[in-house]
Formats: structure tokens, C-alpha cells, sequence
């Protein structure tokens, strides 16, 4: 077993394992704290794959700022954690995951395996290199990237928009959880209410009820 | 430092972290644990994406530029996801999505 076999094994448990104690925690506090540590392991899987920017980009974007996003909501919403942290359906999710697995891990499995008559997995991939080995990647790439995203044939679109909708996800959200003062949401509340009533009169005015007694005219 | 691990292995822990957050989006009595299930969801696609990238065309950009969309699409989600609950919990005290239900007719 070579040394790479054994840090992706050593990455990917954390990773599973804290993945798993995200989704069966009941204390969401823990559950949040058991996200990073995930997001963690996968960094980790990214320096692997020698994409470290990409790495780093994990580190700043997942650990840094979602997850404190996601304790901050914890925080906010607290008081109505505790019970079970299943809803009604918890069974045939998991069963469904569990099918999800079993058949997407015989799919990719590096050996066929014969299921039925028929064989799955033993996929061949053309890894680049073919039997030379991989290629190291260029020290180039990153800035090949950079320049990919302001060069108006590869990415720049994409690019550009992503930036409109970063400003257009925070400016909503901000709208959607400002405060607001209750005397406001009342008086909304009354509207609304008043205008549900006008309505259920429009069509009480409208649609007369039929008696029981015509139905046997024809 | 990928001497000796194939891309299967990669592809199986991407699996089986898409499963977990599946099963934690489906199966979670409160909305932020969804959001977190959707999180791991969303990791396990780009270590997918970053895998593939690395094994199969390592010189070109595309596979790189694609991660990097999952993350900022994954950071506006998270941020306006956050705000609907908690502007959520604000109206009526709970996060069950199952009590969630103003749009029923």
C-alpha cells in the first residue's frame, strides 16, 4: 500500500464519518461542528488531487464563511431543537439512500461484478498519461484558469454573471431577514386578512349556491 | 502523490458522501440540518468534477472552471437559503419544513 493509498483512506474516513455524524446528530450545534471537520476532510482530498488552489478556495469559502453562516442560523433559530431528528419519513429515505449506494458503488466498482446476468462496473477511464503514468500538473494551470475568466472565448460570461448573482443573492438576502417592526407586520397581517374576507365575499356574491331540490329537473 | 489510487476510489467516496447528504436532506426534522445535507451534497460533485478534472484532462481549464462555479453557486444558496429560515422562523417560531405548509390548499 503505498503512501498515497493510505493518506486517501485516512482523509476519506474522516470525511464519511463526519458526514455521517452531520446527518444523524441530534444536537445541531454538533452537527455544524461535525460539517466543518467534513469540509476538512475534503479539503484535504483536494491537496490530494494537487488542485490546491481549490484547497484553499474550501477552506476559505466552506469552513470560513458557510459554516459559520450555518452555526449563525443554528444560533438564530434555537430553542426548537431537541426530539428526534427524524421526520416522519426518516425509513424510506434511508432505504432509498441505501438502494442510491449499494447501485452507485457497483457502478464505479474498479472490478466487474456480474448481478443477473449482466456486468457492472469495471469501468476503463482514459486516464491521461495512458501507462506513462499520470502527468504532473502544469505549474501553469492556475494562471491559465485566471486568465480563462476574463477571456471573453472561455469564461468571462460565466464569470461576470456568477458576480451578478453573488450581489443579487446577498442584496436578497438581506431583504428576506431584515427586521422588521412588529407594529409593520401586523398591520400587513390585517391587510392581507381583510383583503382573504373580501374575497370569500366577492365570491359567496357570485357563485349562489344551488338547492338540493333542482337536481332531479331533468 | 496519486501513486497507486485510482479514479474509482475517488468516485466511490463521492458516492457515498452524495448518499449521506441525500439521506440528511430528505430525512431531517429541522431546515438548517437540510441545508447542511444539500452542503455535503454539493461536495461530493465537485470532488467528482476536481477528480475527473485531474485524471483525465489535467492541462486543461475546464474542469477547474466548472468547481469553481459550484462554489460560488453553493455560497449564494447557503446565504439565501439561511435567510429564508430564518426569516421563516421569524413568522412562525419553527423550522420543521413539515409545518411549512402556507402554500397548501
Amino acid at each position: 500500500m503505498t503512501f498515497g493509498q493510505i493518506l486517501f483512506i485516512l482523509f476519506g474516513l474522516v470525511t464519511i464519518i463526519a458526514a455521517v455524524m452531520v446527518v444523524v446528530r441530534r444536537n445541531l450545534f454538533h452537527a455544524a461542528l461535525f460539517l466543518v471537520l467534513s469540509f476538512f476532510g475534503v479539503a484535504a482530498l483536494y491537496v490530494l488531487l494537487e488542485a490546491y488552489f481549490f484547497a484553499a478556495a474550501q477552506v476559505l469559502v466552506y469552513v470560513g464563511a458557510i459554516s459559520i453562516l450555518i452555526i449563525f442560523a443554528v444560533m438564530l433559530t434555537r430553542g426548537v431543537m431537541g426530539g428526534q431528528s427524524g421526520n416522519s419519513q426518516w425509513r424510506e429515505a434511508a432505504v432509498i439512500c441505501g438502494i442510491l449506494l449499494v447501485g452507485l458503488v457497483g457502478l464505479l466498482s474498479p472490478v466487474a461484478i456480474n448481478f443477473l446476468g449482466r456486468n457492472f462496473g469495471g469501468l476503463q477511464w482514459r486516464i491521461a498519461g495512458g501507462a506513462a503514468g499520470l502527468p504532473v500538473v502544469s505549474e501553469q494551470i492556475l494562471a491559465n484558469l485566471g486568465m480563462g475568466f476574463v477571456d471573453l472565448n472561455q469564461y468571462a460570461l460565466p464569470f461576470v454573471l456568477s458576480g451578478v448573482l453573488i450581489l443579487l443573492a446577498m442584496v436578497g438576502a438581506i431583504w428576506v431577514a431584515r427586521e422588521r417592526h412588529p407594529a409593520e407586520v401586523l398591520a400587513e397581517r390585517k391587510q392581507i386578512a381583510a383583503e382573504l374576507a373580501a374575497d370569500a365575499a366577492a365570491e359567496a356574491i357570485t357563485t349562489p349556491e344551488v338547492a338540493p331540490t333542482e337536481q332531479h329537473a331533468h | 502523490m496519486l501513486n497507486g489510487i485510482p479514479l474509482s476510489w475517488f468516485l466511490i467516496l463521492a458516492a457515498a458522501l452524495f448518499c449521506i447528504g441525500l439521506y440528511g436532506a430528505l430525512a431531517r426534522k429541522n431546515a438548517v440540518a437540510i441545508l447542511m445535507g444539500v452542503e455535503l451534497m454539493l461536495n461530493a460533485v465537485n470532488i467528482n468534477l476536481i477528480a475527473f478534472w485531474r485524471y483525465l484532462n489535467p492541462s486543461a481549464t475546464v474542469g477547474l472552471a466548472f468547481a469553481a462555479f459550484v462554489f460560488i453557486v453553493a455560497a449564494a444558496e447557503a446565504s439565501v437559503g439561511l435567510a429564508l429560515i430564518i426569516s421563516a422562523y421569524r413568522n412562525m417560531r419553527s423550522v420543521d419544513p413539515e409545518q411549512m405548509d402556507l402554500l397548501k390548499m
